[in-house]
């Protein structure tokens, strides 16, 4: 039985030619990496005097911009790993390119971190190695539980997305070879570091794939808690909230669906891999992502009620944050991220790309605009009266922005043109089930 | 004719960029003759280096005197502080004071001779010219010359002004004092039928009642007046029974913020007031007033207590009435000669027979920027044929005179001064001349009048002709005193007479009143050149690099403006373009011009900070002017540092206020699973004292003077980038109509569980073994989280390098250091001045500053100390104190409903 | 000289088949190879899953008792210093990079822990040699099948693979 070949997967990035289209889009995102790098370099000249914030609004696009990355990449390798764990039939489909959008995500988050310091070139200092000074770090700090958070998520996504891979990666050297392209099959051999599928290997191979699975599924759930911390053990009142993580976990959940959903539609389209990602994962891609904007609903009313019962400074500061300068974006994103994303329920809807992955972009947006509505909303109302004017994002900023976005589809069609963006051994592990009598 | 060509105009950012020339330049011009030098009146302090030392001097605001104490470091002048000798001191400073050390070391000070506007190296044209002059002077008995000054109260200026008047007989002294109120001299006149002005001691004053005056307000007697405010509020709450303010006025002024009593009026309004008081008291026809009766039964229980004091704005006839209300009452004043007075012209009496000057020497005056509307100095510069202008600044004046030689600054000088009170203290150089090519102002006039012009020579003539064979004795003393002992004039023993025939009022005029003002920040406009002071938020309403026109809500609704609204103001056919803030307080149908700003040529600040109200200000009426005329022009321009007032329900208000004697009670300590931090040795706290601070902002120049707290420029503060170290926050409260305003000093609050630290990643901000929350500028990465954590929001971010960059304030305190980009700062509780003071008792320059001492600062573990009595009180209390914080600033409640 | 056979087989299930009729003749020294998981074949090759499981939370425990030791150690010991008026051991506060730490290392100890019970990375391997192993990673089965012995030939071999109707047999020389 030679019919569950996987060969137009891993016949795409052995090809010569990816069209015009490709080069356009790589050529595109390189331009916004390539703004980046200048305002990555402008900032390191000129300081973070660029930027909009002030006080009380220390942090602005900085801590905007990582928390939704993280959010995205969250909820992407969260999907995955759900799918890897639950050995879930839409796993083969999606849950590679959704490991490679959480690693793209996750990548282009930790620039944050280390730009949004004053002094940028010193962020080696809350790592603990024994430096002249003779100073640690100050482990009581969330900063230093967020250094070691966002570093785990790197290694431990990127280890997730890698161990999936090797299989996949023996057989792009032996199709890379069978083409007689040796050089290219050296490499893919390089990395495949000389899988062979002896089924004592895979065995050990599936085991170790699930442990690290595991592991993703308590690291995300921290690395986003200890973000979600950085915020909710300050004394700012809006901030000061048990439900915080949860909140910020949660409404990660339909950005980063709704980006592999985008994804997904893109790569249907984009390498005609529709057998692979067919009509039904899409559908239950869709759903997902409604269900996740419902439990973002969730969230939502619970704020709103708990902080109706609180205190008088947590009431005023959810009031600050819902009605005050910055009220657009607390109900935009209530629109885009709870509401909006309610349509995909219906059939109509999710079946057509060009209804259900705007939908999914939108809700990106619309938790974008939640975070922006956190970092700076949440400061509104503050112990004492607010002593400076309020927060407006520069230009800088936005190109900061805009440059991630760059660095982040550069990466995704890196990805594509190089690593088979379907998982191969399971889709044919499927396949071959059920073929089975 | 177009005018000179002036300097380059300043592009927006110049003020940061501006001239180079700073230290350096300073550095290399101190090697002059060690004799230019006062002796230095107090030991070096342990751990300064050796060439450091403290100069006893005086400075002038309007011509009357302030002692300081200059510190100084290498030959430079570092940091002033109140001379606690002084009476116009006593110990404390204001920020036109504390500002003297920047404009002393300002790079766009005047550093050239001018002629036609245009800098000359050579002295020779000017030497040839002058001589010139003079032979033709010296012909003429002076016949065309005539002198144009400030307002002098300095004996040996006056003395000088006299001799040079001796040798050209026909020459004509006028002066220029944008500041002084004509209505106070001729109801003084009308009381007394003699120019004098009466000195209250508030200190003993039970009921003071303000008709439109502003005794804590800035001015030359501001400190004195505070301080003895100040002792009468400690010593009513000492005998539980507290003095009464009762404020009358039509805009709101630091002395209304602290009345029990304030009434909103109209400047007529507070005349009316003011005429049914003294009518109450049997002088004047019969008025009536609703507020009158318990006024006067107010002012008639206190007796001798009872003090009535007269402002600026309000006609002779209120002047009149006070001093006989006063008299009656039996009031704590003490009537002296005015040290103003003087036998001198004014501006327009000099521009009345401008025909007849050939010779102008205009001498620390700037009038072609700050005289009245609708006298043409202009014209008369282009007309004189030899105008001579000497200033320290190049202003206006210096660019439109013929001739401009730069002035030393008083810092540089000998030179004497005469107090609001008449006490006479000498000034003496306290730093190396930092300019060449600038001359003192009384060696330019001994030079003038042949006399020795040289160093100290003119003062120590006019001492010496005083003293006698006592000179050389007393000379040192006073010196070292930074004062003449017994220098003030007598009390007069004079009483108003009794039949005071109170001119009738004047009849009402339609609409809108202007009321012009000095500025909080600015002044007249002379301190427009600092940028020190105008970064600094305005007392009330918050403003700062730029200025504000004051409505009340009800104007500003009637015209739909909001706050930062343009209007257009037109007062008897001239106009005028100025952004409006909308202030509660403010009395219906009055518009508060800010005088000061709008200076075109202001050193190196850029042209154009705020609005030119001289434009409008009539010759006649200079502070009350009715018949205003707004309208909305439809642009809006935003007002830098102003923030839309948000009154935050809080469970525990920030500000507390208490009866007398009453005790506020403790929080109760919530209890922890840990042991708690010990602090056996010293401890280190404040407590500071809102019942007698009086918002005057002077604390927050003393630190920023201190501890090299950087300008940031407009651009940024409008994005809310400030640094100041100490804020001192507005606190508002009640209905617009009748609002109530505290002022609340928020420094670093120093907390023993400070929320900052534990979020610091890199232990860049930790505690000492004495409490003091510490900054390490160093290991600080600039996460900002800590500011994140401040429930105070005291600390400050370098976004950019203000503190290195080019045209950096150039003025810098080397026992501090300097903050670099990236990193956070804040309050050190003066860090460097506890070290230095070592087992000594540490002052912080706050704390120093402070004109009420409102400010408490030491070992909180020594229950001697002021501190660890004022934490004792019952009216002490934390701030935020439900955080648990445990914050080592506290405050003391106001005492008040 | 020949030392394996490679048997290719078109399915799993012949594969499988094959290879329990060489376990249950005597052979030992066999390896299957498949283009995925086969867990019947690792079953009767008598390959675990658990001990990867086990160096896997060994390895975090390890992490997190590192990360707890050195927050301890540097904050009690190593520089004493008075935060915020903290306790100098805050456990809670310890407490999030701890696991954090702990799961980092887990996951990177089932990675490594994986390759190492592999024996990978291996660049070279007689397998290769194949002309038609390419197709292991793709759509093909193979059962190698070590020769060692007199009743282990190479005849042997094929006499035990010819019912199951291998695609090919190979034979691969050490």
């Amino acid at each position: 039985m030679s019919g569950f070949s996987t060969r137009p997967v891993s016949d795409a990035p052995l090809r010569r030619d990816f069209g015009w289209r490709f080069t356009a889009a790589v050529l595109a995102s390189a331009a916004l990496t390539l703004l980046l790098a200048y305002a990555v370099v402008a900032l390191l000249w000129r300081g973070t005097a660029l930027w909009g914030t002030n006080i009380p609004f220390v942090w602005g696009f900085d801590l905007i911009n990582y928390v939704w990355w993280i959010g995205i990449a969250n909820a992407a390798s969260l999907f995955a790993v759900v799918l890897v764990l639950r050995r879930h039939g839409l796993r083969s489909a999606v849950n590679r390119f959704a490991e490679a959008a959480a690693l793209a995500a996750v990548a282009a988050a930790a620039i944050y971190p280390i730009l949004h310091l004053g002094r940028p070139w010193l962020f080696y200092w809350t790592v603990p190695y024994p430096a002249a000074t003779q100073l640690w770090p100050q482990f009581r700090s969330t900063l230093v539980w967020d250094f070691w958070g966002i570093m785990s998520h790197v290694v431990v996504t990127f280890l997730f997305w890698y161990t999936g891979l090797i299989p996949d990666l023996a057989t792009m050297r032996d199709r890379a070879a069978a083409r007689g392209r040796l050089g290219l099959a050296r490499i893919y051999g390089f990395f495949a570091l000389g899988w062979r599928g002896s089924v004592q290997h895979w065995a050990r191979h599936q085991a170790a794939y699930r442990m690290v699975a595991a592991m993703v599924l308590p690291m995300l759930v921290s690395a986003q808690t200890i973000v979600a911390l950085e915020f909710a053990t300050t004394l700012v009142p809006e901030w000061h909230q048990a439900r915080l993580p949860l909140q910020v976990v949660a409404t990660g959940l339909p950005s980063g669906l709704g980006v592999v959903l985008a994804l997904a539609a893109l790569l249907r389209g984009g390498l005609g891999l529709g057998r692979y990602i067919d009509d039904a994962d899409m559908d239950l891609l869709a759903k997902l992502t409604a269900a996740a904007a419902l439990a973002c609903g969730y969230v939502y009313a619970e704020a709103l009620l708990v902080a109706w019962l609180e205190d008088q400074a947590t009431r005023q500061a959810m009031a600050a944050r819902a009605f005050g300068a910055y009220a657009g974006l607390y109900w935009g994103a209530a629109l885009l991220v709870v509401v909006l994303p309610q349509l995909l329920w219906l059939k109509g809807v999710r079946r057509r790309a060009r209804y259900a992955v705007p939908i999914g972009l939108a809700a990106a947006i619309g938790v974008w605009l939640d975070r922006f509505s956190l970092v700076a909303g949440g400061l509104l109302r503050d112990h004492l009266p607010r002593t400076g004017p309020l927060y407006a994002p520069s230009l800088p900023e936005w190109t900061l922005l805009a440059g991630t976005v760059g660095l982040f589809a550069l990466m995704l069609l890196v990805f594509t043109r190089f690593v088979p963006v379907v998982s191969m051994f399971e889709t044919r592990h499927e396949e071959s089930e059920a073929d089975a009598p | 004719m177009t005018a000179p060509d002036p300097l380059p105009p300043p592009d927006r950012r110049s003020l940061l960029r501006a001239a180079g020339a700073s230290l350096a330049l300073a550095a290399a011009a101190g090697c002059d003759d060690p004799q230019e030098f006062g002796a230095p009146l107090h030991a070096r302090p342990r751990g300064v280096s050796a060439d450091s030392a403290s100069y006893a001097t005086v400075l002038d605001l309007d011509g009357l005197g302030r002692g300081v104490l200059a510190r100084t470091l290498g030959g430079h002048a570092i940091k002033l502080e109140g001379n606690p000798r002084h009476p116009a001191s006593l110990g404390a400073t204001d920020v036109f004071l504390e500002s003297a050390v920047l404009a002393l070391h300002d790079p766009a000070r005047s550093r050239h001779l001018r002629r036609q506007g245009r800098a000359l190296r050579d002295a020779a044209e000017f030497e040839t010219w002058l001589a010139a002059q003079q032979a033709a002077l010296d012909l003429r008995g002076g016949e065309g010359l005539r002198l144009l000054t400030g307002p002098v109260a300095s004996p040996t200026t006056r003395r000088l002004i006299a001799a040079l008047l001796a040798r050209w007989p026909a020459a004509r002294w006028h002066v220029q004092a944008p500041m002084e109120d004509p209505a106070a001299a001729a109801g003084a006149m009308l009381a007394f039928g003699r120019p004098v002005v009466a000195l209250p001691a508030l200190s003993r004053a039970t009921c003071v009642l303000a008709l439109g005056a502003d005794p804590l307000g800035p001015g030359p007697a501001q400190l004195a007046q505070a301080r003895g405010w100040a002792a009468a509020r400690a010593a009513g709450r000492e005998a539980g029974r507290m003095p009464a303010l009762i404020v009358a006025e039509s805009t709101p002024s630091l002395t209304g913020a602290k009345a029990d009593r304030r009434l909103t009026l109209p400047p007529a309004g507070i005349e009316a007031l003011g005429r049914a008081v003294a009518a109450a008291f049997g002088l004047g026809p019969a008025a009536a007033h609703p507020e009158a009766a318990p006024i006067a039964a107010a002012l008639r229980a206190a007796g001798p207590g009872a003090l009535v004091l007269a402002g600026r704005g309000q006609p002779e006839a209120v002047h009149a009435l006070a001093h006989w209300l006063n008299a009656r009452l039996g009031a704590p004043v003490r009537l002296v000669p005015d040290p103003l007075a003087a036998p001198a012209g004014t501006l327009a009496g000099l521009l009345a027979q401008a025909e007849a000057v050939t010779h102008l020497l205009i001498l620390d005056a700037n009038p072609a920027y700050d005289a009245p509307a609708g006298l043409d100095i202009a014209g008369l510069l282009r007309r004189v044929p030899h105008s001579l202008h000497a200033g320290v600044q190049v202003d206006e004046t210096a660019l439109a005179c013929g001739w401009h030689l730069p002035l030393r600054h008083p810092l540089e000088c000998w030179g004497d001064s005469r107090a609001f009170d008449g006490t006479a203290a000498l000034r003496q150089p306290a730093t190396v001349p930092l300019v060449e090519a600038a001359i003192a102002p009384d060696a330019l006039l001994a030079r003038l009048a042949g006399e020795a012009a040289d160093g100290a020579a003119p003062v120590q003539a006019t001492w010496r002709a005083a003293w006698g064979a006592d000179f050389e004795a007393r000379w040192l003393q006073a010196l070292e005193a930074g004062l003449i002992a017994d220098s003030a004039p007598a009390p007069l023993a004079i009483a108003p007479r009794a039949d005071v025939a109170l001119p009738p009022p004047a009849p009402a005029a339609r609409g809108l009143v202007a009321v012009f003002a000095p500025d909080a920040t600015l002044w007249d406009g002379r301190f427009a050149t600092e940028a020190w002071l105008h970064e600094l938020p305005r007392p009330l309403g918050g403003v700062m690099w730029g200025q504000a026109v004051l409505l009340a809500p009800r104007d500003a609704a009637a015209l739909g403006v909001a706050d930062g609204a343009v209007l257009e103001l037109t007062l008897a056919g001239r106009r005028l373009h100025a952004p409006v803030l909308v202030t509660p307080g403010q009395a219906p149908g009055v518009v508060t011009l800010p005088l000061g700003g709008g200076r075109q040529v202001a050193g190196g600040m850029p042209g154009g900070i705020g609005f030119d109200a001289y434009s409008l200000r009539p010759a006649a009426a200079p502070w009350v002017a009715p018949g205003l005329a707004l309208r909305p022009t439809g642009a809006a321009q935003a007002l830098v540092g102003h923030l839309p007032e948000r009154a935050l329900a809080e469970a525990t208000p920030r500000v507390r206020r208490v009866a007398a004697g009453e005790a506020i009670p403790p929080l109760p300590t919530p209890r922890s699973l840990y042991e708690p931090w010990r602090y056996p040795g010293r401890a280190w706290g404040m407590a500071i004292d809102l019942d007698t601070c009086i918002g005057c902002n002077a604390c927050v120049l003393a630190c920023q003077a201190e501890n090299n707290t950087p300008v940031v420029g407009p651009e940024e503060a409008a994005m809310g980038r400030t640094m100041h170290w100490l804020r001192v926050d507005r606190v508002e409260s009640g209905p617009p109509e009748d609002r109530s305003v505290d002022f609340q000093p928020v420094p670093c609050m120093h907390c023993e569980k400070a929320p900052c630290e534990v979020v610091c990643p890199v232990n860049a901000t930790v505690h000492d073994a004495e409490g003091l929350n510490l900054m390490v500028y160093p290991r600080c990465i600039g996460t900002r989280t800590c500011s994140n954590n401040c429930p105070y929001k005291v600390r400050r971010f370098n976004w950019a390098g203000y503190a290195r960059q080019a045209g950096a304030v150039p003025v810098r305190n080397p026992a501090v250091p300097l903050r670099p980009r990236g990193v956070i700062e804040k309050c050190t509780y003066c860090q460097h001045r506890i070290k230095a003071a070592g087992e000594g008792v540490a002052e912080t320059a706050c704390q120093r500053a402070c004109p009420t001492r409102a400010i408490h600062f030491g070992d909180i573990n020594d229950p001697d100390s002021a501190v660890a009595r004022a934490k004792r009180e019952g009216r002490s209390y934390a701030l935020l104190g439900e955080l648990d914080t445990r914050p080592r600033t506290t405050y003391l409640a106001r005492i008040g409903a | 000289m020949t030392t394996h056979l490679l048997a290719e087989f078109e399915a799993a299930e012949p594969m499988v088949a094959a290879l329990r009729a060489a376990r249950a003749a005597g052979w030992r020294k066999l390896d299957a190879h498949a283009p995925f998981p086969v867990p019947e074949a690792a079953k009767l090759l008598g390959a675990h899953e658990s001990p990867v499981g086990w160096i896997a939370i060994a390895a975090g425990l390890a992490g997190a008792a590192l990360a707890y030791g050195t927050q301890w150690w540097l904050s009690v010991h190593a520089w004493p210093i008075n935060v915020g008026g903290r306790p100098l051991h805050a456990l809670p506060a310890f407490l999030p990079a701890t696991t954090i730490v702990g799961i980092l290392w887990a996951a990177a100890g089932a990675l490594l822990g994986m390759l190492a019970l592999n024996r990978l990375p291996r660049l070279h391997h007689p397998v290769f040699a194949a002309s038609q192993f390419h197709r292991a990673s793709e759509d093909r089965f193979f059962l190698s099948l070590e020769l060692d012995g007199p009743d282990f030939d190479a005849a042997a071999a094929h006499r035990l693979l010819a019912p199951h109707r291998p695609l090919s047999v190979a034979a691969l020389g050490g």
